[in-house]
């Protein structure tokens, strides 16, 4: 359904109809009344669209007695009972949830400190590691006697890498 | 947001009900209570003609205030208290519309009436205006039967819009907000719904017979008998 007026009787109506509600504003309200001053259908077809709404009047309203409110009310509060119902179950699944995430923040805390601790921490094994291969072959460095001669020895590649002993 | 909070920051809390809303956001019962009494009739009014049946719109009226109770933590007051409550009612009965035609249970014309017929279309009534009844004076009981089913004969939306602006005087902006349309759709919409019903209405006006009712009408609220 088009909300639109398609003809001009149907574009009359809906200024009519908005005038009567006091819809109009200011400038298309003057328009209407000068309309309405000057032309007998238009003052006609507003007559009869008033009193057509008017005749609306006469629709029964209804009243309720206590026994709808009370039936209302008990409706509502059954819906209260059950919120709190869920909330009170909700209660102890929250501590439960609670306890699991402060246990598994601890443990988290545990594994991040001790990480930390490894890596930052210094380890005094490490530079014995590093020096195992002069550790071992001290004897035979040692007739060598001078650093520089070792130095030069090892340009020249005359050292094999060791390999498969790195921590 | 405190209730202590100025109205001059807030504009919607010069509404007494925004207010009462705000308790309820505090699980103040009474305050829910009171929005009960205020607002049971106009939703059951509304609904009882949206949809057609006294029974249904009972339990969508009891359907919305459930809604409002689930909803009050999330309540934030915006405009008036009425615009929000009335769009879930809106959403409410058109879920409930929605239903109702997948399990073909539509039959407004069974509403109030012994009547078996079928909701009668805009243009059977306006025959049935027209001349093919007998002249007589109607009473104000079936002339009431003929304006609730000539609002039968609009569609949803016309029948929530129409509703809407005369049982609760909503603005056009008001309207759209409350349905989720533009201010344009509302107005094109109600133009429509009261054009219908000018056509379907017109020849009980033009026969007299309208006039007098209005005349010698109370012209207030009728309460439903049951």
């Amino acid at each position: 359904m088009t909300d639109h007026p398609s003809t001009e009787s149907e574009r009359l109506d809906e200024e009519l109809v908005a005038y009567l509600d006091g819809e109009l504003d200011g400038e298309a309200a003057r328009r209407m009344e000068h309309r309405l001053a000057s032309e007998e259908t238009v003052r006609r077809r507003l007559q009869q669209l008033a009193q057509s709404w008017d005749l609306l009047d006469q629709l029964p309203r209804t009243t309720v007695d206590d026994s709808f409110t009370r039936s209302t009310v008990e409706i509502v509060a059954l819906a209260a009972e059950e919120e709190l119902g869920e909330k009170a179950g909700a209660e102890p699944r929250r501590r439960r949830l609670r306890w699991f995430l402060t246990a598994v923040a601890a443990v988290g805390a545990c594994w991040i400190g001790f990480v930390a601790v490894t890596h930052l921490r210094p380890n005094p094994n490490e530079e014995l590691l590093r020096d195992l291969p002069v550790i071992e072959n001290q004897e035979v460095l040692k007739e060598a006697g001078d650093i520089e001669f070792l130095r030069k020895l090892d340009k020249e590649g005359l050292f094999p890498e060791e390999s498969g002993d790195a921590p | 947001m405190a209730v202590s909070e100025s109205s001059t920051q807030n504009p919607a809390l010069r509404d007494p009900d925004v207010r009462l809303m705000l308790e309820v956001r505090e699980d103040n019962a009474a305050a829910f209570e009171e929005l009960m009494l205020r607002y049971q009739n106009r939703l059951i009014s509304l609904l009882e003609h949206v949809v057609g049946r006294r029974e249904l719109a009972e339990d969508l009226t009891q359907d919305v205030f459930l809604r409002v109770y689930r909803a009050r933590k999330r309540y934030e007051p915006g405009a008036k208290f009425s615009t929000w409550l009335f769009t879930i009612a809106n959403n409410v009965a058109a879920n409930a519309l929605r239903s109702q035609s997948r399990r073909h249970e539509v039959n407004l014309a069974q509403r109030g009436t012994n009547s078996s017929t079928s909701v009668p279309t805009l243009e059977q009534l306006a025959q049935a205006a027209s001349g093919f009844m007998p002249a007589r004076q109607f009473e104000k009981a079936e002339m009431s039967d003929v304006i609730r089913q000539a609002i039968a004969t609009l569609n949803e939306r016309q029948r929530m819009a129409v509703l809407l602006s005369k049982f609760e005087s909503m603005s056009y902006e008001e309207i759209a907000e409350t349905m989720q349309m533009s201010t344009q759709a509302i107005k094109s919409l109600l133009s429509r719904a009261r054009g219908n019903l000018r056509e379907i209405l017109e020849p009980y006006l033009e026969r007299g017979e309208l006039k007098e009712l209005g005349a010698r009408g109370d012209g207030g609220t009728i309460e439903d008998e049951e």
